[in-house]
């Protein structure tokens, strides 16, 4: 293998020894490689009988576990972090792959794609997860495998089109030509989830002919291919006689249920639809269809065209609506509100015209109306009026859609009212503004270009009334966001005193477990955290701390003789009892904490009162030591405490119950206070 | 500029975008307070404001910086500008019309053929790009004029480009490639 020269001797005969894998020098006998990669595989037999096969292992990564320290220093360190990139890559790859079930020589190929990926330094202001997922469907286009981007998106719950992006980017920049996707890939996958038992291959099979036939037939291009899987399978099932309905299909395929419809119905446009299941699987017509797209472009001309014969059709009829158009303007005339001031001017002005529209369109018009309310009133009149003539029409002409009919008349409705509008009225289409004739007025000023009219822009301006009014909606509009502003500028002045002023509240905090808690007692540290993790919604946080506070009056040692008696009796006395013995042990940890149990344990007592006497004994050695406790203080405390009473016994069981654990353990372990293992 | 062929080729412009600066600071409240046909946006902090004639719609910031889109041509683009930075004058601000740029130019052409994607993006790899579970249409970017087509399979194509100029070389440098690749109608 290395002809080389022999570096001692110079000597050029060298004995490479293929099974041992070395190579040495027949001059002067030294060796000069050693463990050569083989690949040969030799067996070699061990103790017991027992044949193992020669050979080391070589890490993938290659050398790079191994780089130079000390000489090579600068090096060493980027190359440590490139190094930890592609470890990391290679671990998230060998993850996302596995879900994916894709085999290894598909994971090795990704992973040299990113390593490409992070030699052109494509990583940078990307996140991690995209780029794995982007060079994992990378090498499931290229090697052809069922994946799907909507499968790795349902993965990593990330948006398809983010994911696509990627994608994109770096089959661009790594000049790597995705194939296109065939539909017909995916047929094999969707057949299997969609259980066909023994049939799936013939299903399978039937699918793939309708799939190339919908191509032939152009319904496949800019088409998600699995809609068109979808499509395929569930014609292909009921094919042969399989019921599937069209949600099982989608729940496989990942398409909406529209979709589906719309390229049944697109197939069935098709010739191919009308053969029979024999003709289907024999014959492939030779006729290839037009996209869809084009025959519903076909389609709409074909309305514009109808449509206008229905308008030729009306300006017949229209002699008969003529009449009842007299009969709404009289009805109208009769109901509408007198106009005073501007708009009495304004409505016998537009009268006049109203007569010249109509006579120009020979439409059926509603009569003009100042007051828009009115107008639209008038307007849903003689929609109704109309529907009913097209329904006549309808019969008349076998016409299946009122729809585009309908349409055509909207538009051609409104043209004569907004040409109306637009003359007299001005630009102004607010509901409760003014509209003052004032705005013909225009300045002179200086004008910069010849093109532009002064006189317009002056209408995009309002005068004083109008922005008052204006200033008003805006104001009631915007109230919640005004409130806002104020509250915040007033929560910044406030901290501005206290000097707690923080320039940027944006970034939220976040909630770190592993926060360390300062405390110098177990207690304190007890304390704190409950504040902090608020484990209870039912506990009130601001009566426990007014107790911990109210306890502060100091307590003398409590006797340990209460410790052996209690542990046996079993009930809520045990918990007070319990509280007690923990009490004496928490007199050797900290004062704050036993404050709060024995004040807990009193508020117990206080709340249940068939306790009391049985815990009167018990507690007498805690009550001896809270008599310095001030009174007053928690009978405040226990007047609300009595008002809800059931849920402050659960609230303060539970508070007992971390404390009662807490102070178990410490009972256990003596005096060490284990912090932890209360949380 | 048509492509020189037979049939003369519409390109409809549908949209230009242009940028311009006031060089002074707006109070967007007196705008949207003052404004005609104004939208206050304040969680975005700009104000929409949308002109009649040329039909714009304009967001400005309060730094002085507006955008504007909607114009079918540069010209009503520049007019357009013109007019909203008049308004704005108008208003009380001492508006200086300053670095107006056009900076986008949408374009719609319909071919009178149909086209096959696939074959169009596998012969101009790695230029064309077809992923049809992301969008229907097949993505051709020309790098030197910085334009970018999205070819349908209907024959329509939409033209993106910094300038008119610039879209209307683009039609005529990816009609050919299209030519190619037609499929005529069957009906």
């Amino acid at each position: 293998m290395s002809s080389r020269v022999c570096r001692t001797c110079g000597g050029a005969d060298i004995d490479v020894d293929q099974a041992r894998g070395s190579a040495v020098c027949t001059g002067c006998g030294s060796v000069l490689e050693d463990n050569i990669i083989v690949s040969e595989v030799q067996f070699v037999e061990g103790s017991g009988g027992v044949s193992s096969a020669v050979g080391q292992f070589v890490s993938a990564e290659g050398p790079v576990k191994a780089p130079l320290l000390g000489s090579g220093f600068h090096t060493s360190v980027g190359k440590e972090s490139r190094a930890q990139t592609l470890q990391g890559g290679k671990r998230h790859i060998q993850q996302l792959g596995s879900q994916l079930q894709l085999n290894q020589h598909c994971l090795d190929t990704a992973f040299n794609f990113f390593k490409m990926v992070v030699s052109k330094h494509l990583t940078r202001g990307r996140k991690m997860e995209h780029v794995i997922a982007a060079c994992l469907y990378l090498v499931c286009r290229t090697e052809g495998t069922p994946h799907m981007l909507l499968d790795l998106s349902d993965l990593l719950q990330v948006n398809i089109y983010i994911l696509g992006k990627t994608f994109l980017l770096l089959a661009r920049e790594l000049c790597i030509n995705a194939p296109a996707i065939d539909p017909c890939l995916y047929i094999p996958r969707f057949a299997h989830m969609l259980d066909f038992g023994g049939k799936t291959h013939e299903v399978s099979m039937t699918a793939l002919r309708l799939v190339q036939r919908m191509k032939r037939d152009w319904m496949h291009t800019g088409r998600r291919p699995s809609g068109l899987c979808g499509a395929a399978l569930l014609v292909a099932a009921r094919m042969h006689k399989f019921r599937r309905t069209v949600k099982d299909v989608i729940s496989v395929v990942k398409v909406c249920q529209t979709t589906l419809r719309k390229r049944l119905t697109e197939f069935e446009d098709t010739p191919t639809s009308q053969l029979t299941i024999d003709e289907f699987m024999r014959v492939d017509l030779e006729q290839e269809c037009d996209p869809p797209s084009f025959t519903a472009a076909q389609h709409k001309v074909k309305m514009q065209q109808l449509e206008q014969e229905l308008v030729r059709k009306l300006d017949e009829v229209e002699g008969e609506i003529s009449c009842y158009k007299d009969e709404i303007e009289t009805e109208l005339e009769k109901s509408r509100p007198k106009l005073r001031g501007i708009y009495a001017a304004y409505s016998k002005e537009i009268d006049p015209e109203d007569a010249e529209v109509l006579s120009s369109t020979s439409e059926p018009e509603e009569p003009e109306v100042g007051d828009a309310e009115l107008q639209a009133a008038t307007q849903h009149l003689t929609q109704n009026f109309l529907c009913q003539v097209i329904q006549e029409e309808e019969g008349r002409d076998k016409k299946t859609e009122a729809g585009p009919e309908k349409e055509s008349l909207g538009p051609l409705r409104q043209v004569a009212p907004l040409d109306v509008i637009l003359g007299k009225l001005t630009t102004t289409t607010c509901l409760d503004l003014n509209k003052s004739p004032d705005e013909e007025q225009s300045e002179s000023g200086v004008l910069e270009l010849d093109d532009i009219d002064d006189q317009e822009i002056e209408k995009y301006i309002l005068n004083e009334q109008e922005v008052q009014v204006k200033t008003e909606l805006w104001m009631k509009q915007n109230e919640e966001y005004l409130k806002e502003q104020e509250e915040k500028e007033e929560r910044i002045k406030k901290e501005k005193e206290q000097g707690t002023y923080k320039e940027k509240k944006k970034k939220k905090k976040r909630m770190t477990k592993g926060e360390q808690v300062e405390a110098l007692t177990a207690g304190e540290a007890i304390e704190k955290m409950l504040e902090k993790k608020k484990i209870s919604s039912k506990i009130n946080y601001d009566v426990l701390r007014d107790l911990n506070r109210g306890g502060e009056g100091g307590s003398g040692p409590d006797p340990p003789n209460t410790l052996t008696h209690k542990p046996l009796t079993r009930r809520r006395r045990n918990k007070t009892s319990e509280a007690n013995d923990l009490a004496a042990n928490a007199s050797i940890i900290g004062k704050r904490f036993r404050r709060l149990i024995s004040t807990t344990t009193r508020k117990k007592r206080k709340t249940s009162s068939s306790q009391v006497e049985n815990s009167v004994t018990m507690t007498t050695q805690t009550t001896t030591t809270d008599t310095t406790a001030p009174p007053p203080e928690p009978e405040p405390i226990s007047a609300p405490t009595l008002a809800p009473p059931t849920v402050e016994e659960e609230e303060e069981e539970e508070v007992e119950d971390e404390c009662v654990s807490a102070l178990q353990l410490v009972g256990d372990y003596g005096c060490e206070a284990e912090e932890e293992e209360v949380f | 500029m048509d492509s020189s062929n037979d049939e003369a080729l519409d390109i409809i412009i549908t949209n230009v975008v242009a940028t311009f600066r006031t060089r002074c600071h707006l109070n967007l409240r007196t705008i949207a307070l003052e404004g005609i046909n104004v939208i206050y946006k304040p969680d975005m902090g700009k104000v929409l404001m949308k002109l009649r004639k040329p039909k714009i719609t304009a967001s400005i910031w309060s730094s002085g910086k507006i955008i504007c889109t909607g114009a079918t041509s540069e010209d009503d683009a520049k007019v357009g500008a013109r007019r909203l930075a008049r308004t704005l004058q108008k208003l009380g601000f001492k508006v200086r019309f300053s670095a107006f740029k056009v900076v986008n130019v949408l374009a719609v052409c319909s071919m009178p053929f149909a086209i096959r994607l696939i074959d169009f993006t596998k012969k101009n790899r790695p230029i064309a790009s077809y992923e049809p579970e992301l969008h229907p249409a097949a993505t051709y970017r020309i790098k030197h004029i910085k334009a970018t087509i999205q070819v349908f399979s209907t024959g329509s194509i939409t033209v993106t480009g910094p300038n008119v100029q610039n879209v209307a070389s683009a039609v005529e440098q990816v009609y050919p490639l299209l030519f190619e690749c037609q499929k005529p109608r069957c009906k």
